[in-house]
């Protein structure tokens, strides 16, 4: 009788714990999920700056993106299209000027650190130019967006397919250092393959097949 | 075989469909094992609560030019695995080879790649490779080892001593520029050349009838009648993809069925070729003469020309045959080809001889552009033997060979070797060769360095390195170089070269840039240029019959010794894939063995497995060898593989997964096989792999081998079989009569019925994927095999997992017998994963794991997998895999042959074929990049891309005009068990014969 009642009450208290935590169950993540994962990288780049402030188009750097399987972390000598004249942030630049102009002197070169990892990698001299016998050393980023070793995605297709950058990578242009916005998951994948299929991707009729094998061989 | 013998001991276990090993009894167990296992637990705990590894991204600095991370490019180059010259395309990721292609634009390969061309990628991320030069077997620099040798080489030069370059067929003609110049540098210096697998008598038949000594270039494409004598021609003989593609396009079945050619072999053990041959005779290896010299007669008389060289013997095959083969060979005159392996060179000139009668010379034997596959001369080899022997050789420099392994009485020259003055080795890795020499250069992988090579006459193929050289390497034209004092790198040689010599000898191109540009694109350039000096006319005064043939004594046995296709010489013997490789016929892997008749083995009392103690009659061996009972063979003969027992296969000592009843995959010596080569003789001046004959004892004990052809059998066992099905026709034939006369082909079929649990077919809106095999064009050569491991990350399982029948290739070859000798007839099948629309193991996967797709697809998701087995349990094909163990994967540098594309598969999930799901995958994507529809033949399996014979044909059956819909209509399509419904995608061709035997065969 006694063990009745006590099941009974059991019962009745897994059942309402359930039912209190039941909003929280759904935010759980996923045994796995890196989603929120914001590691410190070797070099402090923004790309709020760039992609947000600036503008500049994301296959403008991940050129791969267009035509491999991955998008791809640029070269340094791609950094360096830009910062072989571009040192430091416009601030800077303009508060020496700023101070050179009331010191009455010649503004002197400002090289901000970030930027200065970047030319260290490279081998480059005072003058930015190469200097022979220096060592070069690449930068090793910190990969964010990880898939597991059995999952093949390939950024082509989707950039041909027309889809945003920022449907699977978040507002990357908001972003002071880099995140990973979304979980990741398969699940997350099939439902946005299901309604691409349905709706069409800004407009356009696509085939986004839901077999394994479109993502696993 | 077994079947029919109805050997319940080795059938038992075939019939038993899901075999388990036996137990052994359990060691108590101990405090370490506890310990073990504890410690075991306690990592895997902490393993599963960590986050996920944090994984780095390194860009380059300064991106390459035309390298985009993860996209694949593609350069042509020449298969640098044997002297064939076939043409590869090489797929680059992100700079490194990472698989072989056949290149379809090259004019002798079309587009084939044999099995060890395939294999060669392993070659290059060999770990146990040489990355520095040695000096007595320690590490020295280039620089000393250039300043000591040329110091040893100048103090010959002074003394007069003789110096010779002993190397195997080479046919770069930069490298033999640079050897000549070499040579000239010294007042006694001679370049002696051999082949492990020699072709000489064929050479040195033509000095003495056309005053040339030349190996003519064989054109079997040409041919009405082919003729073999001996020579495995589509297996392992001078150059076998370029010949299995001249012989598939002979054979084709095109318009009419009377122009395919007529194939006719005549061999003592059952060769590649030997079963596909229309006609197949047995005889001894040493009546090939005798053979040769009865044709000749009966043809000299058709032709009215005199030959008194009929032997007063009988012929080995009954007269008529040879009347009947006669007459048709003399009907297709200027179209008929006979081609001997003997290595006899009488035999050869009563080949030549009969060449010459009908006419086909200028036409399917062309010597206006020789072939330059073979240039051994066993003659200078016998007399460079005989200098070593007698001391009288100052220094040997040996390149591209390994004489002491290959030649009989090798150890002796290895001691030759040790007391030389000066000995040079240029190895790849270690062998017997290297060990006894006192330098050793290192030289490149073929895909690390520039090269150049002319296979055949005007054809000239450039190789171009895909990568930077791994260790502290030097190809053996800089050397040369080097030692001549004017170094300059490889591809400045090269270059030079062609600038020099090929570039005038063509006219397509006015600029040697753009020229240069063109060739190293495409990987191979035609030279219109002269043809050299007409050979004289033929020589009848040359022409002698060939001795009787004598048949070996009572008790004793002629050996022949021959080369498997998937190891040849043995100078691949490191490559893991190529000796877990099935032989074609006989179906073992990892292990040479002796092959004998049943009639033979059943008359001495000796059964299968048996390890027999082979002894030369004199004096030479003994070999213990186990024995394989091999229908097909000559009952007075004995047929042992060479290139087994080489010093580089002692790495497979702990070849395999480690466990407790693990098994070794090398034998008593500490290496795979045993080597034959002891069994070889000079024989008038010709290196004979026939001249010996052997008694035969038993050594007292048994070798169980690794057979594969009874696992994974098709067979339903006799108490399950409905409706009488223990036999399934898995093989079908027709006749050329029954194609001919639009009839049904192949007689009755099993006939496939419709019932079926499944409401519907699967739709395919877009894609269907299907595979169509030609059953007639396969040889069994297992290129496919091995393209598909590359391609598909199949690992390695090691000799005693073979055993326990879990090999883990995705592609097995079939190879089924029909009749009995002397009338047998084979056939080999690829049978692979069918895909079928009623796959049997997708309905009862409990996890969902193995699943349709839209596109016909039978999908293997190995990350659902849980291991439970029960596809593979239901799969009426047998073709699905399981991951018994996380196989060997802890050789960083080896790990570089991965493909990228492709999941490497982890202990307890299943897998098989998936139609190379990566590269369907990849042209869908491509082509949508591009804005286009997928092409017909855009998509081409690693399997079907191999293929010599171009027997397999991959596409989309939903497109009524692809080349697969075509081979779909064909009267000859076939799908293997049809009967049970299971509605595969993969269509077999049936075989074609030339009359009926008794229709299809079974399983």
């Amino acid at each position: 009788m006694n063990i009745r009642i006590l099941t009974i009450s059991l019962g009745v208290a897994v059942v309402l714990v359930g039912l209190l935590t039941l909003d929280a169950v759904g935010t759980w993540p996923l045994p796995g999920s890196q989603q929120g994962y914001e590691p410190a990288q070797p070099i402090a780049y923004s790309h709020r700056l760039h992609a947000g402030e600036l503008q500049i188009d994301c296959l403008y750097c991940h050129f791969g993106a267009e035509m491999s399987r991955h998008a791809g972390i640029p070269a340094a000598s791609v950094c360096m299209n830009c910062h072989e004249f571009v040192t430091a942030p416009l601030g800077a630049l303009r508060g020496e000027d700023e101070l050179a102009r009331r010191e009455n002197r010649q503004p002197r070169e400002v090289v901000s650190p970030e930027l200065a990892k970047v030319y260290a990698a490279m081998g480059l001299g005072k003058d930015r130019k190469p200097s022979p016998g220096t060592e070069t050393r690449p930068v090793e980023w910190v990969k964010v967006h990880n898939l597991p070793d059995y999952v093949y995605f390939d950024h082509r297709a989707h950039v041909t397919a027309g889809v945003a950058c920022q449907a699977c990578h978040g507002p990357v242009e908001t972003m002071e250092r880099m995140r990973q916005a979304r979980d990741l998951s398969m699940g997350w994948c099939v439902n946005c393959h299901r309604d691409a299929t349905e709706n069409g991707i800004s407009g356009r009729a696509v085939d986004a097949s839901v077999d394994c094998v479109t993502c696993h061989y | 075989m077994e079947e029919r013998a109805d050997a319940e001991a080795v059938l038992g276990p075939a019939r038993d469909e899901f075999p388990q090993p036996p137990v052994p009894e359990q060691a108590p167990h101990g405090r370490r094992d506890f310990l073990r296992a504890a410690g075991f637990a306690v990592g895997a705990a902490m393993v599963g609560c960590g986050r996920a590894p944090v994984e780095r991204a390194v860009p380059y600095l300064v991106m390459p030019e035309q390298v985009i991370a993860g996209r694949a490019s593609h350069y042509a180059s020449a298969c640098g695995a044997c002297p064939a010259g076939c043409g590869v395309l090489a797929k680059s990721r992100d700079g490194r080879p990472i698989k072989l292609e056949g290149l379809d634009e090259h004019p002798l390969s079309r587009g084939g790649l044999c099995a060890v061309g395939q294999a060669a990628i392993l070659g290059l991320y060999d770990s146990h490779r040489f990355n520095h030069p040695l000096r007595d077997g320690e590490q020295t620099s280039w620089e000393r080892l250039d300043s000591e040798v040329m110091t040893a080489l100048d103090r010959l030069s002074e003394e007069g001593g003789p110096i010779r370059i002993l190397t195997g067929t080479i046919h770069s003609p930069t490298v033999l520029a640079a050897i000549e110049t070499f040579v000239a540098r010294f007042p006694d210096a001679r370049h002696v050349v051999y082949d492990a697998l020699s072709s000489s008598a064929i050479a040195d038949a033509h000095e003495r009838t056309h005053g040339r000594r030349m190996l003519p270039h064989y054109r079997f494409d040409r041919a009405k009648v082919i003729v073999g004598l001996d020579a495995d021609f589509l297996g392992t003989w001078i150059s076998p993809v370029e010949y299995t593609a001249q012989w598939r396009e002979a054979r084709r079945i095109g318009g009419s069925a009377s122009n395919r050619a007529h194939h006719v072999q005549f061999e003592a053990r059952l060769s590649l070729t030997g079963t596909k041959a229309d006609r197949r005779y047995r005889i001894a290896p040493g009546q090939v003469g005798s053979l040769l010299s009865h044709l000749a007669a009966r043809l000299a008389g058709k032709a009215g020309v005199e030959f008194d060289g009929a032997p007063a013997s009988d012929p080995p095959v009954a007269a008529a045959v040879l009347d009947g083969l006669a007459d048709r060979l003399w009907a297709a005159r200027g179209e008929s080809l006979v081609a001997s392996g003997s290595q006899s060179v009488l035999d050869q000139v009563v080949c030549n001889f009969i060449n010459h009668l009908l006419q086909s010379y200028g036409s399917t034997v062309d010597i206006g552009r020789v072939s330059r596959q073979r240039q051994g001369n066993d003659r200078a080899l016998e007399t460079l033997l005989a200098e070593m022997s007698r001391g009288a050789v100052g220094a040997l420099l040996i390149a591209g060979c390994n004489p002491v392994f290959e030649l009989p009485r090798g150890a002796d020259l290895a001691e030759q070797i040790r007391k030389l003055p000066l000995s040079v080795s240029f190895a790849e890795r270690p062998d017997e060769t290297s060990e006894a020499c006192r330098w050793v250069c290192a030289v490149p992988h073929y895909l690390e360095a520039w090269g150049d090579g002319e296979p055949v006459q005007g054809v000239l193929t450039l190789q171009q390195p895909l990568i930077e050289p791994i260790g502290g390497t030097r190809p053996l034209l800089e050397t040369l170089a080097a030692w001549a004092g004017h170094w300059r790198p490889a591809h400045e040689m090269v270059r030079g070269r062609w600038r020099d010599e090929v570039f005038p000898a063509q006219a397509a191109d006015s600029e040697f840039e753009s020229f240069w540009q063109k060739a190293v694109h495409d990987g191979v350039c035609l030279a219109s240029g002269e043809t050299g000096a007409a050979p004289a006319a033929f020589n009848h005064a040359a022409v002698r019959p060939s001795p009787a043939a004598s048949e070996p004594a009572a008790g004793r046995f002629a050996v022949s010794l021959y080369a498997k296709p998937g190891l040849l010489d043995g100078s691949h013997a490191y490559n893991a894939w190529l000796q877990e490789l099935p032989d074609p016929v006989t179906k073992v892997a990892w292990d040479n063995y002796a092959c004998l008749s049943p009639k033979a083995a059943t008359e001495a009392g000796i059964e299968e497995g048996d390890v027999l103690r082979l002894v030369a009659a004199d004096g030479g061996g003994p070999l213990e060898l186990p024995v394989v009972l091999q229908p097909g063979q000559h009952d007075s003969t004995v047929a042992v593989a060479l290139g087994y027992g080489a010093k580089a296969s002692e790495r497979f000592a702990g070849a395999g997964p480690e466990w407790l009843e693990r098994g070794e995959s090398v034998g008593p010596n500490g290496r795979v096989g045993v080597n034959a080569a002891s069994f070889l003789r000079f024989a008038d001046g010709s290196l004979s792999p026939t001249a010996v004959t052997a008694s035969v004892s038993s050594a007292g004990r048994r070798h169980a081998l690794a057979a594969t052809q009874t696992h994974h059998t098709i067979t339903v066992p006799e108490h399950l079989a409905p409706r009488g099905a223990a036999r399934r026709s898995a093989i079908q034939e027709t006749t050329l009569g029954e194609l001919g006369s639009h009839g049904v082909p192949g007689g009755e079929h099993p006939a496939a019925h419709d019932e079926s649990l499944w409401r519907q077919d699967h739709e395919y809106p877009g894609h269907r994927w299907g595979m169509a095999i030609d059953l007639d064009a396969c040889t069994g050569c297992s290129a496919c095999v091995v393209a598909c491991q590359v391609e598909n990350n199949i690992p390695v399982v090691g000799r005693d997992e073979v055993h326990r029948r879990r090999e883990m290739h995705w592609i097995r070859i079939d190879r089924y017998y029909e009749g009995a000798d002397p009338e047998l007839r084979v056939a080999h099948q690829p049978m692979l994963c069918q895909h079928c629309d009623h796959a049997p193991c997708e309905t009862v996967c409990p996890v969902l794991a193995t699943v349709h797709s839209d596109e016909g697809l039978n999908q293997q998701v190995y990350n659902r997998c849980v291991g439970t087995r029960y596809c593979a349990n239901n799969c009426p094909y047998k073709v699905r895999r399981f991951n018994w163990f996380d196989y060997a994967r802890d050789d960083p540098t080896e790990n570089l042959a991965l493909n990228p594309d492709v999941t490497v598969r982890s202990r307890g999930v299943m897998e098989k074929c998936s139609f190379c799901a990566q590269r369907i995958q990849e042209a869908k994507i491509e082509a949508r990049r591009l804005g286009i529809a997928v092409e017909d033949g855009a998509i081409r399996t690693a399997c079907e891309q191999s293929c010599p014979a171009h027997a397999i044909v991959f596409g989309d059956v939903n497109d009524s005009e692809s080349q697969i819909s075509r081979a779909l209509a064909s009267p000859r399509a076939y799908r293997v068990l049809e009967e049970i419904n299971v509605r595969p995608s993969v269509t077999y061709l049936q075989v074609v014969r030339e009359d009926s035997g008794k229709g299809a065969s079974s399983g």
